[in-house]
């Protein structure tokens, strides 16, 4: 600082040449990531999605102090309201679903000034126009700088004609990193189902890419703006320890679980047309798969993260109508007891046809053709009705090659397992074989058991908050890309063909309350395997 | 050892203050039964950790789940905090308490008496249990509280070292005036990876800033004071993420920070010690910034000074002064004001604290005034020192802010000779 100063701070640290994009006091701090100022248009903004999630996150990232204080919000959507009836709307869902609440009065106060409600029909190009209109005035008065996020909170089918709005309104623009005209980003956020099978999937991602480049679409998958999803790859690839073991040598299979306790919930016509693979297994599933197992990016970046994702979905090769007769099993509950609680069958849900053949049990054996992973089954499953709800992934790793302590009348030592628990009680488990204390040579499994709850202790950001301050700061690791999209769908369009035309094998029934039909643990047992019961 | 010495009354109350601390925690978390010992070894309390967590114990019932399995022990770190006397030890084992929920830790407090007549050790171990979830099961942790007395308290780190869990990373939390020039302090912060001061504490804030900016150990130092200015790093900072006012900062031309002092007394309270937030901020600003010192205008009186300083195209006057309050704590910041000369004119950027919140303000570009208010909750002690527990060993924004605040402070007090 001074000429007679111990150590001066280097010029590199403090030196601020004008038009610096770096901010120098924004080093070191707890947020090193700071968005720029933004508008955030939320379409559909008087829907569930906003009032349980969108709201409570972008408060609980104002009261973080996330967001920088330019931030605006625009709910657009038909509804007749004002202004204030949007803030009350997005006030109470607050109240009643924020991890903090209720909103502090102040607090609310400061963000509830940012809020402002936009009525119009999506169809309509003057809505838009007034839209835009009403951006720019947004952009003068508060400083936005022309930066724009669109989130799609409607359902898929009105994504076409919004998109084709945007477009037309001239509202799509990006001019990011471009001299001259409008400065400032435009991004846009859709929520899956991103189409329901191949061609409809195809279509949308045209519909998105007629408008915006694929750098401004972020499809979201909530799964990965999870603490555990993200620390898959930290602990893979933080770690010495692992990687060398993470491959064909020493894996022996990999299961994946993600098990819902709840029915349809009231869903019963959604679900009735989408079944267990396309609600869990074309997203949750397959993302999980390959952030499980892709190869090391080179960098820590968006598109690396993603080219790695995809190339191990390109590996899982689509199945035969054989083989999926062989390495799938499909499944629908029946009444049934869940957690003490009286389970009705799922025909007899309501808007559910009674003679449903829709699948609400998913179990698929896949491969992945790669160097590492030749040979590796990799067993998912997912269900409703389950005994109990957790997602996790969990490794079994092969025996060693010499049964040493085996002795007649002794059971074999278990083979080890890790296993990635992504909800609830978040963290890592490893299973190994030790002695008993005590003469004589008895072996028993214990338990390595990383819980986040424990270790850490602390109040994790729900994913919705992850994901918008990834995507205002521009970072899309977390997302989807289209081709991977598509990809997840080449590999399961064949199963869900081969099961609704019936050449796919029977439908299965389990009780509400079992681990599914008795047909997935054959799957495995034909391997000499089980599911685990986590 | 005096396994069965006669109790003195000095060395009985000192039992029962062992006693006293062991039971801070009953009211927020399961204790087993405390084991005090007087006049023991470094061994035997050892022993008694061990034992703790042994499934054979069956003394031990608190300890284990209604399946008869251990509750889970977790540590994530060993805490160490010295402390000059027992009664001291109470505020630290309350912080401990209370933070052991967040980072279950190995919790020493060590109350080194040198200059006492005998040599020996008394003892206290407990283990403190809470549910890691609601509905989950207990986590627990263990805390021991140490009075050693005549020579071996010159050489606490040989006592502490076989108490710590291997390959857990060690902090020394030293609250109150650390002995700087004492070897004792010394040989602790060789020990640990990490070295929790308050600066806020210090009694000779000069010296304090200048031995700790001096400081070359492989041990990274965090300063409560530090962490208490948080809200205002982070704050001042998002003024200039928007690109449109970043290139004000290289014209900054005038810094006022100002800060809490007791209403009663304030002259004579406002001590050097109430300094260490505004000068630490002063400091961040400063170093950041590459500002150089140039001259006293008015040197420190009363808690107050002023100073030119060379900025990179502007001379800054850099302005603190103390305001008489009790509404907040005393050497809390009040508010601080950031102006600019730019292209467009001048600007402002000011952050005005009132109690849990503060109003947050801009003006700048002759664009409409930006007013919000914001949440800034002060920390609990304890939430200060979690903070400081997750940090980086090393915080290189800190070690610079603290040498340029050391810096800044010694030329207040130069001229304040002068």
């Amino acid at each position: 600082m001074s000429t007679s100063a111990p150590s001066a701070p280097s010029s590199r640290r403090g030196d601020v040449p004008p038009g610096s994009k770096r901010n120098p006091l924004r080093e070191g701090l707890r947020h090193e990531r700071m968005p720029e100022p933004c508008t955030m248009v939320i379409c559909g903004a008087t829907g569930d999605l906003t009032e349980r999630k969108l709201g409570p996150a972008l408060y609980n990232l104002t009261l973080g102090g996330f967001l920088p204080p330019e931030f605006t919000v625009v709910g657009f959507a038909r509804r007749d309201l004002s202004d204030d009836d949007f803030r009350e709307h997005l006030h109470g869902g607050i109240d009643r679903y924020s991890r903090n609440r209720p909103a502090k009065p102040s607090i609310w106060e400061s963000f509830g000034n940012a809020i402002e409600y936009h009525r119009g029909e999506f169809n309509d190009p003057d809505a838009w126009t007034e839209l835009g209109k009403r951006l720019d005035r947004i952009d003068r008065d508060r400083g936005t700088s022309g930066n724009r996020l669109f989130y799609l909170a409607v359902p898929p089918s009105l994504y076409p004609e919004i998109v084709r709005q945007l477009g037309n309104a001239g509202l799509a623009r990006d001019d990011e990193g471009r001299s001259g005209g409008r400065r400032g980003w435009t991004r846009v956020i859709v929520e899956k189902p991103f189409g329901s099978d191949l061609e409809t999937a195809r279509r949308l991602n045209r519909e998105l890419g007629g408008v915006f480049e694929e750098e401004q679409i972020y499809r979201i998958d909530h799964y990965l703006g999870k603490e555990t999803v993200q620390n898959l790859a930290v602990f893979r690839f933080g770690n010495g320890l692992f990687e060398p073991i993470w491959n064909r040598r020493y894996i022996d299979s990999v299961q994946i679980t993600v098990a819902e306790t709840v029915g349809v919930e009231g869903r019963g016509e959604f679900y009735d047309q989408t079944g267990a693979m396309r609600d869990i297994v074309q997203n949750h599933g397959l993302q999980l798969l390959s952030m499980f197992a892709m190869e090391p990016p080179v960098e820590f970046r968006a598109t690396d993260l993603r080219d790695e994702k995809l190339k191990v979905l390109r590996g899982v090769k689509p199945m035969s109508p054989e083989e999926v007769v062989d390495q799938t099993v499909r499944g629908q509950y029946v009444s049934g007891w869940v957690e003490g609680q009286k389970v009705a069958s799922y025909r007899d849900e309501p808007e559910v046809a009674p003679d449903s053949e829709m699948e609400t049990y998913a179990a698929l054996r896949l491969g992945i053709d790669s160097w590492r992973w030749a040979g590796v089954p990799f067993y998912i499953r997912t269900g409703k009705a389950l005994p109990t709800r957790v997602t996790e992934i969990a490794v079994q790793f092969k025996r060693a090659p010499l049964a040493l302590f085996a002795r007649a009348g002794t059971p074999a030592i278990d083979p080890n397992t890790l296993a990635i628990r992504v909800q609830p009680d978040e963290g890592i488990l490893l299973r190994f074989g030790a002695k008993v204390p005590g003469q004589g040579l008895q072996i028993r499994n214990v338990n390595m058991d990383f819980r986040y709850g424990s270790s850490f202790a602390v109040d994790s950001p729900d994913a919705y908050e992850t994901l918008l301050l990834d995507c205002m700061i521009g970072d899309a690791s977390l997302f989807t890309r289209g081709d991977e999209v598509e990809r997840a769908w080449e590999i399961l369009d064949p199963i869900i063909e081969a099961w609704r035309t019936g050449t796919g094998g029977a439908l299965h029934f389990y009780g509400a309350g079992s681990w599914g039909p008795p047909a997935a643990d054959a799957l495995l047992e034909r391997d000499d395997r089980s599911w685990r019961r986590p | 050892m005096n396994e069965d010495g006669a109790a003195t009354v000095d060395a009985d109350r000192e039992l029962a203050i062992h006693r006293r601390l062991m039971r801070f925690g009953e009211a927020e978390s399961t204790v087993a039964p405390a084991w005090v010992a007087r006049d023991t070894s470094v061994r035997s309390v050892e022993r008694h950790l061990n034992g703790l967590w042994a499934m054979s114990d069956e003394s031990r019932d608190d300890l284990v789940t209604e399946k008869g399995l251990p509750h889970a022990r977790a540590s994530v770190l060993n805490l160490i905090a010295t402390v000059p006397d027992l009664d001291g030890a109470g505020r630290v084992v309350r912080t401990m308490l209370e933070l052991g929920v967040r980072h279950p830790s190995r919790a020493l407090v060590l109350v080194a008496e040198p200059s006492a007549p005998a040599a020996g050790i008394d003892a206290s171990v407990s283990a403190h249990c809470h549910p890691a979830a609601v509905g989950s099961d207990q986590i627990c942790y263990e805390e021991v509280v140490l009075t050693v007395r005549g020579e071996p308290a010159e050489h606490l780190s040989g006592v502490v070292a076989p108490l710590l869990i291997h390959d857990l990373p060690t902090l020394v939390w030293w609250p109150g005036d650390p002995p700087f020039s004492d070897p004792t302090f010394d040989q602790m912060v060789d020990l640990c990876d990490r070295l929790i001061i308050d600066s806020g504490d210090f009694s000779d804030l000069a010296l304090g800033l200048r031995r700790l900016a001096s400081l070359r150990r492989r041990s990274g130092i965090g300063d409560l004071s530090w962490r208490r200015l948080g809200w205002w790093l982070e704050l001042s900072a998002q003024f200039f993420d928007a690109p449109r006012f970043r290139r004000y900062l290289p014209n900054l031309n005038r810094l006022a920070i100002r800060y809490a002092v007791p209403s009663a007394g304030a002259a004579a309270q406002s001590g050097r010690a109430l300094l260490a937030q505004p000068l630490l901020y002063a400091g961040w600003i400063a170093s950041r910034l590459a500002w150089k010192r140039h001259a006293a205008v008015q040197g420190l009186h009363d808690g107050a000074f002023r100073l030119r300083m060379e900025g990179r195209y502007e001379m800054v006057d850099l302005m603190i002064e103390p305001v008489p309050t009790d509404a907040l704590a005393a050497g809390e910041l009040i508010s601080v004001r950031l102006k600019s000369l730019g292209e467009t004119g001048a600007a402002e950027f000011i952050i005005d604290r009132d109690g849990d919140e503060a109003t947050v303000a801009s003006n700048a570009d002759g664009m409409t005034a930006l007013l919000r208010r914001v949440h800034m909750e002060q920390p609990t002690e304890a939430e200060l020192l979690a903070g400081s527990l997750v940090a980086e060993r090393h915080d290189d924004v800190y070690e610079t802010s603290l040498r340029a605040a050391a810096i800044i402070l010694a030329s207040a007090v130069e001229a304040e000779v002068a």
